[in-house]
């Protein structure tokens, strides 16, 4: 297994040289304040070097000893606690968090970074920091100013962490049918009960303090989705002066035994009269948990491509290093026994598609992170409401597509290493079945696909679709002159044309039939994700062509390698997705329960 | 973890209705045996075996893993009984040669059982599994003496085998192995390496463990044309064949793995270990590869265990857990919301794991009737093209059928959402069991070589022949089947299609050798699919039929024919994507300096 390492380089060359993220910080006032390119520079820098040399050592050994429950009490593996510490005191939680209670503001551009990095280092880890962010969210975009000023602080240093208790037992995809109550006292507080389950770092022993936001409904409270409001509840009650005071009455049930992600708790949680307060208002939990939601579902994303990344990173050193077998063209290292198995056409397909997908995957997760930055701080009311719009849109295609072919590279990468690629001291197998989970928990990737298909492209009867139709159309006309971009920007234009055809046809689709959107809907976002893929691949290699030449480094002409890899063999799965959802539902809704 | 129920009624669709096995039976030299009654017996009871024995140790084996010390490899709790009931019950004799105590039957039937057994316990099927290794080898190559000793208790199950190929340095390219057989005055050899993966090397099931272990002879030429094959058993049988002193051989560890965790996986360690020369010497390659093929089909029903097994589990699932309203309206109005098998993502990912699941016994099946002939033919000719569409397909079967059945086994786990991450619903040690059929055996990316570099540009293209032709004739013949048109037509087009690619990417490895590498993945998963589309078609026309002359089960017969629909609408058109891909060429891939990677 390669020592991970941060890929600062690669990281740079996006937000430098793909997307100039520095302009687009200097044009955002509010984030101005905050930072400039010498502090990001230092930002990722650090990053790098607390992401490879304290999370990254202890990934392996952690998914052997897991989390360890003992009545109610929750125990990390070993150096978890002191990594937490080194992640607390460098003041990692609130990177992106609100100035104005302690958060250091810095935009998600950079924060997407980061949160690559710690994943790709350490994903189970990486858990704590990512849902204590989530909590902070929901409740700086949502909580009283009490609560934010009594909360957000301690959050945001990290000395108290933060879960999202959303699923029971008999609900998760469908949270309209939940059963934990929430019974007003006269103090204003509430008393939550009930049981939730697969509550990430529910439980632990890293952090002082743990602040649940909870999903309940009050008495009386509509059924369905309408009828949800949202509870903060600590596990130690805050006292006035901030100290902690008595244990609240909710207590880890058990932990999950699970496929991966083994050194994070996953824990089922008993409120037995918790006392909680109310985040926002009755009723709109829900909304309120979506406000965050896009945040999270790019973090998420990132996961897969954290993963992926560091797959990669072993394949290629291990790639390098095997020997096995001649190149078909004759002996490369004829004083060795057999040749590297990077010189097998077929071990390179392997590395470029998972190149193709990683690289890609990091343009894609920070254009993603910018329209984030321009819709939470332009001043410019029209600009803001087009990048809420490129957020909606792009949000589960950036879930479901990176954690897709986050899965996909991290088996490739196994595959890399043959029988040893099945052996866990090797360290693949641990990034599959870590990367796994990435595809299920924050809405499955089914899921998305529906939010994607039905929600937005049908939802807005393709306004969304066309905003985003429009950027790509945009820079295919604004590079059509550069000879250097015409082998991309060709085959872009037809994948666009393409997936624009498709859209245009399953809009069409749903109107007459509203389950064509589900028996599309998976098929759609890959073909989505694929064009999206692609666009970021030609902005690639419009940084990288100028550069290109005289380059000895490899890096430029690496990209431009890479590039055409993309469109020559992973680009044209678009053409197989597009004819299965133009063959429709039908042959998914004729058969009966019964048949199937 | 889903309990297994033998999918008997679709089993019996396979070998009565598609495939006629009553005639092919019938056809073979000495297969008298094999009468429809006795084969329905014989399944019948595999069945039970497997659903009450070997399912319920499925999840037991993972758990408990296997453990080494002083004594040796520990199993998990309750393989040993099983494997006591699985030899009392002469399971293991089925198949094989009746002169050394076999029952004779044909190999076809034996991979019925095999899939069952597979399916039901992965793990634990790999113990008897890589027997079937040691008894090919020495029927194959064997003195009458090595037969007489070794391969009546193979037989017998009173031993098992393990193939002993790999060394921590060479996995696919065995050429460049370094363990030693030093020939010794008796006419034995000792045998001195470290091998690694073997799969049941030490256990505490049978009396002997038999290794047949891949060695170099003093003075052997370098490569693949030195290395010889030796029969090392764990014990030293005694003058009347009983298991006598130990061996020099032992078992240095085993390795922590991601699945199959029932099975032990060791390292071994031969240190002046006695063995014997089987076959002749430096041919020892040429004598595994006699029977390459049938050990491929083997580790093909891995893919086909999976997806039925995520089939199996997903699908009571769907049935029983309640999430939202179907788009048209609740379709479960008294509970608190609908069957996620109402939805069409969910029903997307059913139908996907049924196309596979039935697909891949149709191949799994129609490659073991060839099996079957090439042993037992009657005629040079039979026996000859037999072996041709087994070669052809034998890595379709092997890589095609992992692949699919590894996504079946994660859409299987999907299905469940977050509780398909956790262990206790068994699905997730699907995924992680199903995992290692990708690489073992020889990859994927080794049997697409074999597959497009081997069979089908070396035999200039009359390799594919043998299985379009096929194709070819039954279009023709139900070409005016307006009923089978939706099926026939896009077939056909495959079809041809297929040749097509074959010969453009033969024209451009005439001039580049690296081509075939470079497009042979996705050509390999093209040729699946495309294999898929007929036996598809085939199981559609074999329904059509049935229901068109009346039928009880119209159900079963209709849910064919929907599936056939589903495969040809959702699943073939993923032969676009590899086919473009494949003609891309292998500038983009080769292009890349190494040094580029590193960044």
């Amino acid at each position: 297994m390669a020592d991970y390492q941060a890929p600062l380089r690669d990281m740079r060359f996006v937000l430098n040289e793909v997307f100039d993220a520095p302009s687009l910080w200097a044009s955002l006032p509010k984030v101005a304040e905050n930072v400039d390119p010498d502090t990001a520079d230092a930002i990722l820098e650090e990053a790098g070097k607390i992401t490879t040399g304290v999370l990254a050592p202890l990934n392996r050994e952690a998914d052997e000893q897991g989390c360890k429950w003992n009545d109610g009490e929750v125990t990390t593996p070993e150096g978890f606690r002191e990594a937490y510490e080194t992640i607390t005191e460098g003041g990692w939680n609130g990177l992106g968090g609100n100035p104005e209670f302690g958060g250091m503001g810095m935009p998600k551009t950079l924060v997407a970074q980061f949160e690559e990095m710690m994943q790709g280092a350490n994903m189970s880890f990486g858990l704590a920091p990512m849902l204590t962010a989530g909590a902070c969210l929901a409740l700086d975009a949502h909580g009283s100013q009490e609560l934010k000023e009594k909360y957000l602080p301690n959050m945001y240093s990290g000395v108290w962490s933060g879960a999202m208790d959303l699923t029971e037992p008999h609900a998760g995809t469908d949270l309209g049918i939940i059963r934990t109550k929430a019974q007003p006292n006269d103090d204003g507080s509430f008393d939550v009960t009930g049981t939730k389950i697969f509550i990430t770092w529910g439980e632990h022993d890293m952090a002082e303090n743990i602040i649940h936001l909870v999903l309940a409904k009050l008495p009386d409270a509509p059924k369905g989705p309408k009828g949800i409001s949202l509870f903060l509840v600590p596990k130690f009650l805050v006292n006035d002066d901030g100290s902690l005071g008595e244990r609240n009455s909710l207590a880890c049930g058990s932990i999950e035994k699970k496929m991966g992600i083994k050194a994070s708790a996953t824990c089922v949680m008993n409120f037995d009269g918790a006392k909680g307060w109310l985040v926002g208002e009755e009723n709109k939990g829900l909304a309120a948990m979506f406000t965050m939601m896009n945040y999270e579902r790019l973090g998420v994303g990132i996961q897969g491509l954290g993963a992926a990344e560091a797959s990669l990173q072993s394949a290629r050193e291990y790639a390098n290093e095997r020997i096995q077998s001649r190149s078909p063209n004759g002996a490369q290292q004829p004083e060795k026994a057999a040749d590297p198995i990077i010189v097998h056409p077929d071990v390179r397909r392997m590395l470029m598609t998972m190149k193709g997908f990683v690289e890609g995957g990091r343009a894609f997760s920070t254009y993603v992170a910018q329209w984030l930055d321009i819709a939470k701080y332009a001043e410019d009311d029209e600009q803001r409401k087009h990048a809420e719009g490129m957020v909606a849109l792009l949000t589960p295609v950036a879930k479901a597509f990176l954690t897709d072919r986050g899965l996909d590279t991290t088996i490739i990468g196994q595959q890399v290493f043959g029988g040893h690629g099945f052996i866990r001291e090797w360290g693949q197998e641990q990034l599959v079945r870590d990367c796994r989970i990435t595809q299920i928990y924050e809405g499955t990737n089914g899921i998305q696909a529906m939010d994607l298909m039905g929600r937005k492209v049908v939802g807005s009867q393709g306004k969304l679709y066309e905003l985003f139709a429009e950027d790509m159309a945009a820079f295919i006309e604004a590079n059509s002159g550069d000879q250097a971009l015409a082998p991309y920007l060709e085959p872009l234009a037809a994948s666009l044309e393409r997936l624009s055809d498709v859209s245009e046809q399953v809009i069409k689709q749903a109107g007459d039939n509203p389950a064509a959107i589900g028996a599309a809907a998976v098929d759609y976002l890959d073909l989505f994700g694929y064009t999206a893929l692609a666009y970021m691949w030609a902005k690639i290699a419009k940084a990288a062509a100028p550069k290109a030449e005289g380059d000895t480094s490899g890096f430029y002409t690496g990209k431009l390698k890479a590039a055409r890899f993309y469109f020559d063999r992973l680009l044209p799965r678009t053409v197989a997705l597009a004819e299965g959802i133009r063959s429709g539902g039908d042959a998914m809704m004729a058969p009966t329960a019964e048949e199937i | 973890m889903p309990e297994y129920k033998a999918p008997l009624r679709d089993i019996k669709f396979v070998m009565n209705e598609l495939l006629d096995s009553e005639q092919h039976y019938a056809n073979l030299e000495g297969a008298e045996d094999a009468t429809p009654d006795m084969v329905d017996a014989i399944v019948q009871e595999g069945a039970k075996f497997c659903e009450q024995v070997l399912s319920p140790l499925n999840q037991v084996g993972d758990r408990e893993g296997c453990t080494l010390s002083e004594e040796g490899v520990k199993t998990p709790t309750g393989f040993k009984e099983a494997y006591q009931q699985y030899v009392e019950g002469g399971w293991p004799s089925m198949t094989a040669d009746p002169n050394y105590g076999g029952q004779g039957l044909p190999h076809s039937i034996g991979l019925v059982i095999s899939e069952m057994v597979g399916t039901s316990n992965w793990s634990w099927g790999m113990y008897p599994g890589l027997s079937h290794g040691a008894i090919n080898t020495i029927e194959a190559h064997g003195t009458e003496e090595q037969k007489q000793t070794y391969l009546t208790r193979l037989i017998s199950g009173e031993w098992t085998g393990t193939m002993c190929l790999t060394e921590p340095h060479c996995g696919s390219d065995l050429g460049t192995l370094r363990s030693k057989a030093e020939p010794n005055d008796d006419g034995s050899y000792s045998i001195t390496g470290t091998k690694i993966f073997i799969s049941a090397g030490e256990h505490d099931m049978a009396g002997n463990i038999v290794h047949i272990v891949l060695a170099r002879l003093p003075g052997a030429p370098e490569g693949t044309k030195g290395i010889s094959l030796f029969i090392v058993p764990k014990n030293l049988p005694n003058e009347d064949g009983s298991a006598g002193e130990r061996n020099a051989v032992s078992c240095g560890s085993l390795e922590h793995k991601m699945g199959i965790h029932g099975n032990a996986t060791c390292v071994m360690n031969f240190d002046g270990a006695k063995g014997w020369l089987i076959g002749p010497e430096n041919k020892g390659l040429n004598c595994m590869f006699t029977f390459m093929n049938t050990a491929r089909i083997g580790t093909a029903i891995q893919g086909l265990g999976a997806s039925e097994l995520g089939l199996q589990g997903s699908l009571a699932y769907a049935k029983e857990r309640l999430a939202m309203r179907s788009l048209s309206g609740p379709k479960n109005p008294d509970g608190p919301a609908d069957p996620i098998i109402v939805h069409p993502d969910v029903r997307r990912m059913l139908l996907t794991q049924k196309s596979v699941a039935e697909g891949a016994r149709a191949l799994i099946y129609l490659a073991g009737q060839q099996v079957d002939i090439v042993h037992s033919g009657k005629t040079e000719e039979e026996r000859k093209h037999a072996d041709a569409l087994l070669g052809f397909l034998t890595p379709i079967a092997k890589a095609f059928l992992t692949e699919i059945g590894y996504e079946s086994a994660n859409l299987g786990m999907q299905v469940f959402g977050g509780h398909g991450f956790i262990s206790e619903w068994g699905m997730e040690q699907n995924v992680r069991d199903a995992r290692i059929g990708m690489i073992y055996e020889g990859t994927t990316g080794i049997q697409a070589l074999d597959l497009l570099g081997r069979k089908i540009l070396m035999s200039q293209g009359e390799a594919l022949k043998v299985f379009t032709k096929q194709v070819h004739l039954f279009c023709k013949e139900n070409a005016e089947d307006e009923q089978l048109k939706e099926f026939i037509e896009p077939l056909a087009a495959i079809n041809k299609e297929w040749g097509d690619l074959t010969m453009k990417i033969g024209m451009t490895a005439m001039k580049n050798r690296e081509e075939v590498g470079a497009a042979a993945v996705d050509y390999l998963m093209y040729s699946g699919y495309a294999v898929f589309a007929y036996l598809w078609a085939r199981m559609a026309k074999v329904a059509q039929q049935k229901m068109e002359e009346g039928t009880s089960e119209e159900m079963f017969y209709n849910a064919k024919i929907q599936t056939a629909r589903f495969y040809f609408k959702r699943m073939l058109p993923r032969t676009r994507g590899h086919a473009e891909a494949m003609l891309a060429g292998a500038d983009s891939l080769l292009d890349m300096p190494e040094d580029a990677f590193i960044i």
